[in-house]
């Protein structure tokens, strides 16, 4: 790595946030790697303090109560999502999304936050976190805020965190608990691959939601609609959120054409 | 920073720049050959090793997170001279042509024979698939695999059953 940083690991919160202020837009926050180091090696960043949170014991927590629904923190991997039995149980649409994500040894060290403070608009868990509900938990050391994943991403690599900020938790409600939900992603390849469209759907308490990844600038969810929705109708109500360009993956118009397949056969699927 | 870990078994400490990663440090500061750079950037698994008991791409590792690690490579899997039963299976169902990608695949399929002690087919696409070869095939791993786990059907040459 040609690009030169200082690599610091704090094990408080306190002293994170101190280096993050310390150092404000010169600081990039490490968790698994997998989009930092690249980007860094790539010349596309160029922090000069990298800050790993690994290291921050309770960051390494998933909790789990049927009261107070799930919370997942920045060191969280993928892996720990899919291994774990009470989100097996409770929030499966949040396993079927993380499984479609890269690779196994890269499901070993990605972030369920970090894939999401990535803002990539081909994020896998953000559509599963749309579809539950979830709110972000952002602190600094000028405390904390919460908002919900609808209104976290702003754009294209771009989220509502400022300098200084960090996505310190995930919450996903109790209501979404047993959510019925499933998750396609469109491919090039069999393998691991970035997704050309990626569709997610929920149904809980008779409330539809349909989320969608590499369509628009960030992945987008539907407004909450009735359970036994017409397909045509869940069909156009995901064709007024999207807004697809055509890249090298693949045109806008097949987009939009695979985007109404999959809203089909995944409401057929849950509706099983 | 000062980096203390062991690599299959042995320990090591060395200074090393913050900005290394831990393959570069395996490769360069200590002189484990086996894991390679492919892309550098988490698609070609070729620098797959063991951290802590789990697989990593360790280009996209620092050598600084891997202070108090245990890591394990390619170099560790044989021992007392003989090549492990996966290495074995390797050599006898020709899943091996320029070898870059082999210290990788073969990483990656004991984490995939850990989870799976009978992969099926399909397991083994699913874990195999952060590694690429560019040249002996998929085939003959796929094979290697179903030979190290007891599951080649050894009738007529070497064939799995199906798909």
């Amino acid at each position: 790595m040609l690009h030169e940083f200082t690599y610091g690991a704090p094990v408080t919160r306190e002293d994170l946030f101190k280096l993050l202020d310390d150092h404000g837009s010169e600081a990039k926050i490490l968790a698994g790697g997998t989009d930092l180091l690249v980007n860094i090696r790539n010349g596309i960043m160029k922090p000069a303090v990298v800050v790993d949170v690994k290291k921050i014991p309770r960051y390494r927590d998933i909790s789990y109560s049927a009261q107070e629904g799930l919370v997942i923190r920045p060191a969280v991997t993928i892996n720990d999502i899919l291994r774990n039995h009470e989100i097996q149980e409770n929030y499966p649409l949040l396993q079927e999304c993380g499984h479609d994500l890269a690779s196994y040894q890269i499901r070993n060290r990605a972030t369920a936050i970090g894939n999401v403070v990535n803002a990539s608009p081909c994020s896998d868990m953000a559509p599963a976190l749309l579809c539950l509900g979830a709110q972000a938990i952002i602190a600094s050391s000028h405390g904390m805020r919460t908002l919900p994943f609808s209104g976290f991403f702003t754009g294209v690599k771009k989220t509502v965190l400022q300098t200084g900020e960090i996505l310190e938790a995930i919450a996903i409600p109790a209501s979404a608990r047993g959510a019925k939900g499933a998750y396609k992603k469109l491919k090039r390849i069999n393998g691991h691959d970035l997704g050309i469209v990626g569709v997610a759907v929920s149904i809980k308490d008779d409330i539809l939601r349909i989320a969608v990844s590499s369509a628009a600038p960030t992945p987008v969810v539907t407004p909450d609609l009735p359970a036994d929705i017409p397909a045509e109708d869940a069909v156009a109500a995901t064709m007024n959120i999207i807004s697809p360009i055509s890249d090298v993956r693949c045109s806008k118009e097949y987009r939009e054409f695979m985007v109404g397949v999959f809203v089909r056969r995944l409401l057929a699927e849950v509706r099983k | 920073m000062r980096v203390k870990l062991t690599v299959n078994g042995e320990l090591y400490e060395r200074d090393v720049k913050d900005n290394k990663t831990l393959l570069r440090f395996l490769r360069e500061d200590l002189g484990f050959l086996g894991p390679k750079e492919g892309c550098g950037a988490g698609e070609c698994g070729a620098c797959t090793v063991f951290m802590n008991g789990k697989t990593v791409n360790s280009c996209m590792v620092l050598a600084a997170e891997a202070d108090g690690a245990e890591i394990e490579t390619i170099e560790g899997e044989s021992k007392d001279g003989m090549l492990s039963k996966l290495q074995q299976a390797f050599d006898r169902n020709h899943a091996v042509q320029c070898g870059f990608c082999t210290s990788g695949m073969i990483m990656s399929a004991r984490e995939l024979i850990r989870i799976h002690p009978k992969p099926t087919v399909e397991e083994i696409k699913e874990g195999l698939e952060g590694n690429f070869c560019r040249c002996t095939g998929y085939k003959q791993i796929i094979e290697a695999v179903l030979d190290a786990t007891g599951q080649l059907e050894e009738k007529e040459g070497l064939h799995y059953a199906g798909k």
